[in-house]
């Protein structure tokens, strides 16, 4: 076989203690597209990061048209030829598209000044080459995301590249815009360019992609021709770990409590199907899917915070106006995703930000002793264990996992019926994820209902009693007790539908 | 046509501000027979031609994200200087020319350097520059001080019918800065980072040299507008500045140009910065307290915000 355009060979990196990547071996060839596939955290965009300069290597190298390469920056592997359409646009509204495509690279006349004619016309023929409709005087701002994302593609190639690498591309886009980048893509191969495609989405994957390479926990574990996998294959070599003794043992047979949480007919925007379900008492539910599956939309939508139409009842009651501050008298409590962003005050100590949202708790509020706080949380402190010399620190003296712990104690200072947690575990280091879900499952014991939102597999398999796989918003799967498994909420969760992303439902 | 209303950043809130402008005439002719004369309209412009000159630095500050509070105590010192340096032959005047220009772009590049080297924010770091100007032009003098060649009064104070030269010189100033906008890569690379300074780095824009020279050209113009200050009063005044920071800010913000940067144009500023003049100068005649023009300054930064945010969120 030819020389490979672009190879990682024994590439490793290492941040700090922790090896994300360790001795991968990666191909891409002219005129092939490599899909690249794995869990999230596995390593991919890392790298990416690599392939492209954006990172340096810790041992192994980078090889482009068979020279080892050290690339320097991003710009000098753009430069060299490899184009990066990310996963987060670097589009500009205030500037049109043909603004946008050549950025800092605009045709000038011979004053040195922009020629304008030459932008429009070297756009319209790039565009044109591509197959991509835009006008090119538009305000970028006034496109769709889809278009946006063409205008990304049509910036990576504005030179001549020999390696196009997608991450995620069909994310954003409708089954016809995936349909048109497909066609790009394909032509893109058919003229030579090697293709890297990172997706979930394995139907896309077994439509374009010529070879596969999976990587888990910073390895690869399979790679090969496309046509030597089926779905399953691929799964298998992406999931795939021991549970241990990490998790608290699930209640067997456990008898259903009474619905705490009723969801009827919810609709959380506009087009997305409604969703309706119950969480029980004494239950830990999950909410697993792909990031951008609708499933943190859907829980700030039982709690207030944005939807269409829909009810949500607390022990069959249904809440008639529903805003957030509605929600935590009734009994239904969140914690978000972002930590440090909604929930913590970094700068106040231990104690107030455990008070925050009860201050004066249990005594009247006119007589709050001085000391109060650090008394209160002096007991909180010893009962979930939260590992601080003095509760008058700083909380951003502590760690991840003991921020994680006083900001569910403050939740429970509220009594909360419905305790609601997205990513409950994201930041956190392994000891204090155990003690997370002990004190999760401790609650639940308690009569609490529980929704827990996460994108590790294995905590959802090894936390949640029942669970939801969400897809394009909608729930496209509920699993039981023993049918919870890695595999079983991959193949709904990157399966694709017909209804909006259903390129290959028929073969 | 298209290309003509994104040369000219023209939107639709100008047209609101052109209907002000309409109205305030309209008010001013109602209230007083001396208003529509050519003695007046070159009256209304010798009064606006300093703000317009800071308010067209402060756009292309915002534009490029930032903002410079610099402008208090940088024309104090500023004009201090030129009227110290520049006496009554042609060869001081043209050093204190050469002089204030220098410092300004000085001044400039010490604010730009600060923010994007040191990394604090263009706020705190121009109210600190500011603060230090203003205290060194209090040094120097506490009263104003210095003189202008008479050659050089005249040229302010000179004019071709009811426009004097300070307002052809100010539109020439416009045009060009909207030529560098449109034409020029520095234009492109000022809408694209004060836009989103990521994407623009991601894209390979120079985000460091762009910002530095934002802010040079910002201390630039306001050593010429500190020339043309002293033109007009024949000295300098280390106070020549004070709330020149903030009536900067306002031309900018009514005549569209948003304050996160990115979006907007100098066009926009100019029509503020004259529906402002001529407000000022038909309460005037109206016998109005000069408080009242602020209260209607309030009251049109608010509403052009408010007629700009309604739109966006439909």
């Amino acid at each position: 076989m030819s020389e490979p355009v672009l190879a990682a060979r024994a590439l490793s990196k290492s941040f700090g203690p922790n090896d994300v990547l360790k001795g991968i071996e990666f191909e891409v060839h002219a005129g092939a597209s490599v899909a690249l596939c794995g869990e999230n955290g596995a390593g991919k965009s890392t790298l990416i990061k690599l392939l492209t300069g954006l990172y340096h290597p810790t041992s192994g190298h980078v090889e482009f048209n068979g020279n080892q390469e050290d690339w320097s920056s991003p710009r000098a592997s753009l430069d060299a030829g490899i184009a990066v359409v990310h996963q987060e646009f670097s589009t500009i509204g205030a500037l049109s598209v043909a603004e946008n495509i050549f950025l800092d690279a605009e045709p000038l006349t011979r004053f040195g000044l922009i020629d304008r004619k030459a932008l429009v016309s070297r756009t319209e023929a790039l565009l044109d080459k591509l197959g991509i409709h835009l006008p090119a005087r538009s305000l970028v701002d006034e496109l769709s995301v889809a278009d946006k994302q063409m205008v990304e593609i049509a910036k990576a190639l504005r030179s001549d590249a020999r390696v196009l690498i997608l991450d995620e591309p069909t994310a954003v886009l409708s089954q016809n815009e995936t349909r048109h980048l497909f066609k790009i893509i394909n032509e893109l191969r058919a003229r030579g360019l090697g293709i890297v495609y990172v997706s979930h989405r394995l139907d896309e994957i077994f439509e374009i992609c010529t070879d596969i390479t999976v990587i888990k926990d910073g390895v690869v574990t399979s790679q090969g021709p496309v046509a030597d996998y089926s779905h399953d294959t691929v799964i298998a070599a992406m999931v795939g770990r021991e549970l241990g003794n990490l998790f608290p043992e699930k209640p067997h047979g456990a008898e259903a409590g009474i619905p705490m949480l009723a969801v009827r007919d919810l609709v959380v925007a506009d087009g997305v199907p409604p969703v309706s379900f119950e969480v029980k008492a004494g239950e830990i539910l999950g909410l697993a899917g792909l990031v951008g599956s609708g499933r943190t939309e859907l829980a700030l939508a039982i709690y207030g915070a944005e939807a269409v139409s829909g009810t949500v009842l607390i022990e069959g009651e249904p809440l008639d106006y529903r805003s957030p501050s509605n929600s935590i008298d009734a009994g239904i409590l969140m914690l978000t995703e972002s930590r440090k962003d909604d929930g913590l005050f970094l700068n106040s100590s231990v104690a107030r930000n455990f008070a925050a949202t009860t201050p004066g708790h249990g005594v009247h509020p006119a007589r709050v002793a001085i000391g109060h706080e650090e008394a209160r949380a002096r007991v909180m402190k010893d009962r979930f264990g939260v590992v601080v010399d003095n509760v008058g620190l700083p909380i951003s003296a502590l760690s991840g996992g003991n921020q994680q712990k006083v900001l569910i104690a403050r939740l429970l200072e509220n009594r909360p019926k419905v305790l609601i947690l997205d990513e409950p575990t994201r930041g956190v280091d392994v000891g204090a994820k155990s003690e997370i879900y002990k004190m999760l499952r401790h609650l639940a014991d308690e009569g609490m209902a529980i929704l827990a939102i996460s994108s590790e597999l294995i905590e959802i398999v090894g936390l949640c009693d029942r669970v939801f796989v969400m897809r394009d918003g909608e729930l496209a799967a509920e699993l039981m007790s023993q049918e919870i498994s890695e595999e079983a909420i991959m193949s709904v969760a990157a399966a694709e539908t017909s209804s909006h992303h259903g390129v290959a439902s028929n073969g | 046509m298209d290309d003509v209303l994104r040369m000219t950043r023209a939107q639709p809130v100008h047209l609101v501000v052109l209907a002000l402008i309409g109205l305030v005439v309209l008010a001013g002719m109602y209230s007083s027979d001396r208003f529509a004369t050519p003695l007046n309209f070159a009256n209304v412009q010798d009064q606006m031609v300093a703000l317009a000159l800071v308010a067209l630095a402060q756009t292309v500050v915002i534009l490029s994200g930032g903002i410079d509070l610099s402008y208090a105590g940088a024309l104090g010192l500023l004009t201090v200087v030129f009227a110290s340096i520049a006496g009554e032959d042609p060869a001081s005047f043209a050093a204190a020319i050469a002089v204030v220009l220098s410092l300004g772009v000085f001044i400039g590049a010490v604010n730009g350097g600060i923010v994007t080297f040191v990394g604090i924010h263009p706020l705190i770091v121009t109210l600190g520059t500011s603060t230090i100007l203003s205290g060194l032009a209090l040094l120097i003098t506490r009263q104003p001080t210095g003189s202008v060649p008479l050659f050089f009064e005249d040229l302010v104070y000179g004019r071709i019918g009811m426009i004097p030269y300070g307002t052809i010189f100010t539109l020439f100033l416009y045009l060009l800065a909207g030529f560098l906008l449109w034409k020029t890569r520095l234009g492109l690379r000022i809408y694209a980072i004060g836009d989103n300074e990521q994407a623009a780095s991601i894209s390979g824009v120079p985000v460091k040299s762009t910002k530095l020279i934002v802010y040079a050209l910002s201390g630039f113009l306001a050593a010429v507008t500190a020339i043309y200050i002293c033109g007009r009063f024949g000295v300098g005044d280390p106070r020549a500045g004070v709330g020149f920071d903030l009536k900067s800010i306002t031309p900018v913000i009514v005549g569209g140009t948003l304050l996160a940067g990115g979006r907007g144009g100098v066009l926009g500023t100019l029509l503020a910065v004259i529906v402002l003049a001529l407000l000022a100068n038909v309460l005037n005649f109206m016998n109005v307290s000069s408080f009242y023009q602020w209260i209607a300054e309030g009251l049109i930064i608010i509403a052009a915000v408010s007629i700009f945010v309604g739109r966006k969120s439909k």
